[in-house]
């Protein structure tokens, strides 16, 4: 009941700008099993941690420019968690001597009405899939591997259909704005992997959208 | 969270917003009630700047609460509600050209914070670009979180600080598919406080010190 800590400002946007590093590979169905056992040898110890994931996308079509994205996470192995919202900028660019693509990053974790407010706000989902796998922890940096579905039908997580015979692998690591030191981590854990793995800079930018 | 009932307190005739503040809070005091700190709750507008097929925009509200001091709340008049952590303000500030914060019709609630038994009851005064627009009143009964079940009970408390000046029962519980008997929930508190500020926003400013 005591009243909880009040600052005499209230806490308003504009708090610390979070970059994201980020670095990916895949590896073919077969090579899997290897990637886990170094993973398990290289990454902090826990316990192993899978995750059933399902994302939607998000598009906010302005008046001009490129439309808005955010990307909405719920966990299908834990129903009751709250949903992961997450806006990702454009990826820095200039200095090419970094290994690591970064990118602004917002991470707001949000209730269960999440998909019909964005709704209500004008966004309009662009596509979804369902992402299952094993996530890893070394110091501060998030190793996922995963395996990436396709929804058949819209809503329906139980029938998907996998997008390929490989496994996605993303080394990521999340640092305030300024801070570099996570992408030489990065640099030298993905030099770690090899040849198991080959973990670059890849730019969404130079994909097709 | 307990059940929480916010309503307006008229200004006393002939005093200041103030005084009337200071009103209530004497008639607290002589209750028995323990100030506990203070509180703050405050509402942003923002305006969508796409034309949505020449419907009416829908204003979205971003409120926050002390009482949950890491939350932000997202809330359509009328719509869906969103429950977020404070990274949602954050969030705000990168679709700034799609949604423009109306930053003159911000609003704030401000005031002390009391406690009484298993009552928490808060009294603020309202302001909107700096000039005080009204009282609020917020009681909350903190054991129970289903409104059929403790109305009748905090309508009495408030009866016995507030005299004339007790509400009917919130229309955001009665207005529910499952009625009265669904569990409460900030956002409940929330919508409160908005329907309040809007109604505040409306009125013309009272007069400083003249009622």
């Amino acid at each position: 009941m005591e009243a909880p800590p009040v600052t005499s400002m209230p806490v308003t946007g504009g708090a610390v700008n979070m970059m994201e590093y980020l670095l990916q590979g895949s590896v073919l169905d077969q090579a899997l099993e290897s990637l886990l056992h170094r993973l398990r040898g290289l990454c902090d110890n826990m316990d192993p941690e899978t995750f059933t994931d399902h994302e939607l996308v998000y598009l906010l079509k302005g008046q001009q420019g490129n439309p808005f994205i955010l990307r909405a996470r719920r966990s299908l192995s834990h129903p009751t968690s709250p949903w992961h919202l997450r806006y990702l900028g454009q990826p820095e660019v200039g200095d090419k001597s970094r290994h690591a693509l970064v990118r602004n990053c917002v991470d707001v974790a949000a209730s269960h009405s999440l998909p019909e407010f964005l709704n209500e706000m004008g966004f309009r989902m662009d596509h979804e899939f369902t992402a299952n796998g094993h996530i890893f922890r070394k110091g501060v940096m998030k190793i996922v591997v995963s395996k990436l579905s396709r929804i058949l039908v819209p809503g329906n997580t139980e029938n998907t259909e996998r997008l390929s015979l490989s496994y996605l692998v993303e080394l990521s690591g999340l640092a305030p704005a300024g801070q570099d030191t996570v992408s030489e981590d990065m640099r030298s854990f993905a030099e770690q992997l090899k040849p198991l793995v080959h973990l670059e800079k890849i730019d969404p930018s130079k994909q097709r959208h | 969270m307990g059940v929480t009932c916010v309503c307006q307190v008229p200004v006393a005739e002939g005093k200041s917003v103030q005084q009337s503040v200071d009103i209530v809070h004497k008639k607290l005091e002589q209750l028995g009630a323990v100030k506990q700190g203070s509180f703050w709750v405050d509402c942003e507008t923002y305006h969508p700047t796409g034309n949505v097929s020449g419907q009416p925009s829908k204003l979205l509200y971003v409120m926050h609460n002390s009482e949950t001091p890491l939350s932000c709340m997202g809330l359509f008049e009328g719509g869906p509600c969103l429950i977020a952590d404070a990274n949602f303000d954050v969030l705000m500030v990168k679709l700034k050209s799609h949604f423009q914060n109306a930053k003159a019709h911000k609003v704030e609630c401000r005031g002390s914070r009391y406690r009484y038994c298993d009552f928490l009851i808060k009294v603020g005064t309202v302001t909107m670009s700096s000039s005080a627009r009204g009282i609020s009143v917020e009681v909350e009964y903190c054991p129970c979180v289903v409104p059929g079940e403790c109305w009748n009970l905090t309508k009495e408390f408030m009866q016995s600080f507030l005299g004339p000046s007790v509400p009917e029962l919130p229309s955001v519980f009665a207005a529910k598919p499952e009625g009265l008997f669904a569990p409460s929930d900030c956002v409940d508190t929330m919508t409160q406080y908005l329907e309040l500020f809007n109604k505040l926003r409306k009125m013309q400013m009272p007069g400083s010190n003249v009622r």
